[in-house]
Parts: C-alpha cells; structure tokens; sequence
C-alpha cells in the first residue's frame, strides 16, 4: 500500500512538473534564425509581452499638422489611439498611453510632455511593441516607418540615448513587416520606409512611427470613424501575432561592443 | 447766395482731396522702390552658360518614393554656389503646378557651407612667442571624441545647409512629406557633389529640432544614395 502512494506521489509529482513547464516553455521565445555564438551565454533584455505602448502624438499646445480648418493632427491620432487601445484590451493586452487627453503634459505636473518624457515612459513600460501614431493629410492609407538606425547585434552596457533603438531595429523591422501584412491584407494602401523621427532613436522596444494618411484623396476622411477602426483592427491583429514572435535583443558585454551605430538609412 | 459755412466746407474737402493725392502718390513711389529693390539683378555669383546633365532625385508623395531623374541644367563651378543652384533647382520642380511632392515656391536655401571632415578647432599655442601686434599664434586641434565627425575617405566635406525659415514654417507637415523633403536634398547632393560625406541642417542659422513638427533636422545625416521605390511585404 505504501508503495503504491510512493508511485502514486512520484507521478503526481512529475505531472505538476510536467504542467508546470508547459507555460515555461510557452513563454519561451523560439531560437533566433542565426544566434550569434558569443552572444548565446548572455541573456536577453526580458520584456512584458502583454503590454503595448501607444504614443499618439503631439498634443495641448501642439496641435502637429493643420490638416484642415476643422481637423487637427493631435485630435486624429487621439481618436486611433483610443480605438486601438479598446482593441487591444480586447485582446489581453495592457496598454501603456503617453496621453489620454489633449493635454500632452508629465505626469503628476502641469509641465508639458517632452519627446524625451515619451520615450522615457515607453522605456519603463518594457513593452513588446511600440506604436508611434502620426496623422498626415498628404499622400494615403498608412505610412510605416521604422528607425534610420543601423541594426547592431545587442544592447551594449552603457546605451547612448540618441542610439538606444540600434538594438532593437532588427525586431523594429520584422514588426514593420507584421502590420505591413495586416495592411495589405485589409486593402488598406501602404507606404512601407525608415525615418528619423524623434523619439523613435532613443526607444527600447520594437518601435513603429504609424502615420494615417486620407483614404483616397479626401483628407476629411482621417476623422472617419469607420477608416479609423479599419486601420486599428489591422494593427491589433497584427499584434496579436507579434506578441508571440517578439525577441529581446542580447545584452553586450563589453568587449562586444561594436562602433558607435550610425543612421546610414539603409533601404528597407 | 453761398452761406459762409458752405464756403468753409468746401474748402475743407479740397484741402482733404488733395492731402489724400498727396498722400497716394508717396504710397505708389514706395511701392515702386520696393518692387525696384526685390528686382534687384545685381550679380551675386559668377555667371555660368554650360548646361550640363544634373541628377535630381525627385519624391513623391503619392507612394513615398524618391526617383532619380535628370535634368538639363547651368550650374557654377565653385562647389558651395554649386550645391546651393542645385538645391534651388529642386525646390523650383517641387514648385511646379502639378508636382508630386506639392512644395511653396521661392528661395528655400540661404547658405551651403562645405567643411573638411574631420571637423578641427584651434587652440592658442602656449609654444609660440607673442607677437608684438599683440595677436596670439594658435595651432589647429582634432577633436578627441571618438563620435566626432570624421572623414570616410580622404577630402570628405560636411555640407552644413542653412535653410530660410520662410520655406520651413510653409513646408508641408507630416512624417512622409518631411522625409522625403530631406531624402531628396541628401540624394541629390550625394549623386552631383561626391565628395560631401555628411550633412546637416540649419534654419536661418540656428538648429531647428524639426524640419515641420516630425522629420529631426538636429542629426548629421550621411549623404548617401536615397533612391527608395514603394516597398510592400510580400503575403506568407
């Protein structure tokens, strides 16, 4: 009998291991393509997968872009966000905004929010993805932009904060490529390149700038509820699948350091 | 019979009418003084008759993408009136009725300064014996960041391009429209003017943080090829 409750205690045991390592090994994100051998010893920068950071610019004082008499850019880019934080707490995610309000200002003071201050807050979100949004009266669909940055291998020790984005351009551009898809496949036009936009060089996440141009030639239609929630069902369903694909760059140690990364701009 | 109040009126209102005369007639010569002076073709730089094959890369807005494209142009030989006839040149085709990258006309540029990289200081050179003028020796000094500006090749210049603020506060607004302002100045100096390596912007000589609210115009940005055509993922 008692050996019977031994057996029956080990297998108990090995089941809630078993179980146990199961949503380990979910949260484990999958081998990189071609790890860099040197690098495969030091860990990786850990980051919230179920959190995105939504910066819609501009804001207060700042209105951006005179779209028309009526429309202003910092009001656009308040109304998507709002729309796809709603899709994305749907979905699981916890979203991270730098505003809420028109008042684009720090938290807690009257002072206005810097570029700075934004990417401060992104920072100590440590979210799987940042999301720029931008509204534009010129050209059409969306506009994706990634850093200018040249993609370096990892996060050195001492990260300059003008370069901060350089360990993170290759995931940067594999998301580009994510809502790229989503886009193409919700028939929704599409301007794919790099830009140096602040404060996009000084984030620590897969960062996207996401300018929503007019549908067609009518600019009126940036303030177009329906285009507006068709352009935020694409970005959080892309999302939803990034959140799994997302790979925190390696941590560098020193003497992997390589040059300071510059903005070459190289094509996409 | 004229009542003397009449007679006072009267003369009141020709007083009027001609002070009136008077005073439109000095509104007109100062009207013609200054269309005289904006009109104003007193030579500036050397002239220059060799039409040559320039490359400019045009953007366009529409699909966001840079395209080089040549044109028949007189440019001066010297290379800092050379980079500013070219970039005034540009500005002008986006000036056109019908551009694809839609851009006010008038001056866009007010300098191009060229600087041989590495960028070098002076110091006061402690060695040498004061000059009884009363002036100091100085020596030049690399700079010792090792971020600082330096040369690809030997010769390599940096473009600083002081722009007028009238042409950036009525530059268009937006990410696209911003970038691609920028990339066609860079690919048009890279493809006509080699040997400049970097580029910087100012705005009526003083750094601007952005060029109209988004694109950064406090970065060096390398010059470099920026031909892009509109690029769309590929379905899995």
């Amino acid at each position: 009998m008692k050996l019977v409750n031994k057996t029956t205690a080990k297998s108990t045991l090995s089941c809630i291991f078993a179980l146990a390592t199961v949503p380990c090994l979910a949260q484990t994100a999958p081998p990189a393509a071609a790890p860099v051998p040197s690098l495969a010893a030091v860990p990786a920068i850990p980051f919230n997968r179920g959190v995105i950071l939504l910066d819609p610019a501009h804001g207060g004082v700042d209105s951006g872009s005179r779209i028309s008499d009526s429309i202003l850019e910092k009001d656009v880019t308040l109304n998507l966000a709002f729309k796809l934080r709603s899709l994305l707490s749907a979905r699981g995610f916890s979203v991270v905004m730098t505003r809420d309000s028109d008042a684009a200002t720090q938290p807690g003071s009257p002072n206005p929010l810097t570029l700075d201050d934004r990417a401060g807050i992104a920072n100590h979100s440590h979210p799987v993805a940042c999301i720029l949004l931008h509204a534009t009266a010129a050209g059409s669909g969306v506009h994706l932009y990634s850093s200018e940055l040249d993609a370096t291998p990892g996060e050195p020790p001492a990260n300059p904060w003008l370069t901060a984005q350089a360990a993170w351009v290759a995931q940067s551009q594999l998301l580009q490529k994510q809502l790229g898809l989503a886009f193409t496949r919700s028939s929704i036009p599409l301007v794919m390149s790099r830009a140096s936009v602040r404060p996009v060089d000084s984030l620590t996440c897969p960062a996207l700038v996401v300018e929503l141009a007019p549908d067609g030639t009518d600019s009126s239609t940036l303030n177009d509820n329906g285009y507006q929630q068709r352009v935020a069902e694409a970005i959080a369903t892309a999302l939803v699948f990034w959140k799994n694909q997302a790979q925190p760059p390696a941590h560098l140690t020193p003497d992997q350091v390589p040059s300071a990364p510059s903005a070459t701009g190289a094509k996409p | 019979m004229i009542s003397r109040h009449q007679r006072i009126l009267f003369w009141v209102l020709v007083g009027c009418i001609i002070a009136m005369a008077s005073f439109l007639f000095w509104e007109r010569e100062r009207a013609r003084d200054r269309i005289g002076a904006l009109a104003d073709a007193t030579p500036i730089d050397a002239p220059y008759t060799n039409t040559e094959s320039i490359t400019l890369d045009l953007a366009n807005d529409a699909d966001g993408s840079v395209t080089a494209t040549t044109r028949p142009i007189a440019l001066p030989d010297e290379a800092t009136a050379r980079a500013r006839a070219l970039l005034e040149h540009l500005v002008a085709e986006y000036a056109l009725p019908g551009s694809p990258h839609p851009l006010q006309s008038g001056a866009a540029v007010d300098d191009v300064f060229l600087l041989p990289l590495p960028i070098v200081g002076h110091a006061i050179d402690t060695s040498a014996k004061p000059n009884p003028g009363g002036t100091t020796a100085t020596v030049p000094v690399a700079s010792t960041d090792p971020t600082a500006l330096q040369p690809q090749s030997p010769g390599g210049e940096l473009a600083v391009i002081n722009l007028r603020s009238s042409f950036v506060n009525a530059h268009p607004s937006g990410v696209e429209v911003e970038s691609l302002t920028l990339l066609s100045i860079i690919g048009t100096l890279h493809a006509n003017l080699p040997q400049i390596e970097q580029i910087r912007f100012l705005v009526d000589g003083q750094p601007r943080e952005t060029l109209a609210g988004h694109a950064d115009l406090l970065r060096t940005y390398p010059s470099r090829d920026t031909t892009i055509q509109s690029s769309v993922p590929d379905a899995p």
